[in-house]
């Protein structure tokens, strides 16, 4: 099993502040792929409703965070006549290797669905140890 | 006098169906949050005073991918979201929706189907209906009828 990239559970955690703290916001776990490609793992999520702007990715330690909020574009208080999804931010983590070179992730935003590219580390040249002989 | 009689026997397998039923219904499948294994794409309506707002998630479409249709009060939402072109065994999680859909939604009544206008951005489609004007009701004269 292949673990680079390990995606959690976990939209429990402490979250980026929002600007407003009164106001009340949904959060979502956004649908994910992972695939394999020549330029190193392909990370791609729905983010119907994130702008650029709006979107935070975030490396710390081998910790990537990906938070995206979402502008209320439905009328406050309104209770839809019928309703199949919440408006609200999305918030979704992973856990990544050494095998992950964190320096060069790249990412773009493209109609809601982000992708992040993640390249695998260079596997340095094998260094060759210097013994000294002993007295 | 029969010990078994398949009428209760019977019985015995409906009071067992309704349980797990009973069971099953209480029990939320859904992985809390996780927006998986939904309609897609999922569609909201909201009622304004002079018009019906129809919100959807469609992350990844343009407008090139999406086809509108309305007739007879029914609205169509037709698309293929297409896969990024990696071939499957690369793939190391997949929970995302890939391939052809279509939604067909009865509209509320009365709403001008000219009047219809739409706009994706950033993957949310939002579509404004606006309603048709009040109708007045007609009053239907009644003749005394004659002996």
């Amino acid at each position: 099993m292949n673990n680079e990239l390990v995606p959690q559970n976990n939209p429990e955690q402490s979250l980026p502040s929002p600007g407003d703290s009164s106001e009340q916001r949904l959060m979502f776990t956004p649908p994910i792929d992972i695939y394999e490609s020549e330029e190193g793992l392909v990370l791609v999520a729905d983010l119907p409703g994130v702008t650029l702007e709006n979107l935070e990715l975030q490396v710390q330690d081998n910790k990537l965070t990906l938070f995206g909020r979402v502008n209320r574009y439905v009328p406050e208080g309104l209770m839809g006549q019928h309703e199949e999804y919440g408006v609200g931010d999305f918030l979704r983590s992973f856990i990544l290797s050494d095998e992950v070179d964190h320096e060069r992730i790249s990412a773009k935003l493209n109609h809601g669905v982000l992708r992040v590219i993640l390249p695998k580390a260079s596997r340095g040249e094998p260094r060759k140890i210097n013994i000294d002989e002993g007295e | 006098m029969p010990v078994f009689r398949w009428g209760n026997a019977w019985d015995a397998f409906r009071d067992l169906e309704r349980e797990v039923d009973r069971l099953m219904g209480s029990m939320d499948f859904t992985l809390q949050g996780v927006r998986l294994g939904r309609t897609f794409p999922a569609v909201n309506l909201y009622e304004y005073d002079d018009h019906y707002l129809l919100t959807s998630e469609l992350p990844g479409m343009k407008k090139s991918d999406l086809d509108l249709s309305i007739a007879q009060g029914i609205l169509t939402l037709k698309g293929n979201r297409t896969a990024d072109d990696v071939p499957d065994s690369s793939y190391r999680r997949s929970e995302r929706y890939r391939g052809q859909w279509q939604r067909s939604l009865n509209l509320p009544d009365r709403v001008m189907e000219e009047g219809l206008k739409a706009e994706l951005t950033n993957g949310i489609l939002k579509i404004t209906l606006p309603k048709a004007p009040e109708v007045t009701p007609r009053q239907i004269p009644i003749q005394e009828g004659g002996e």
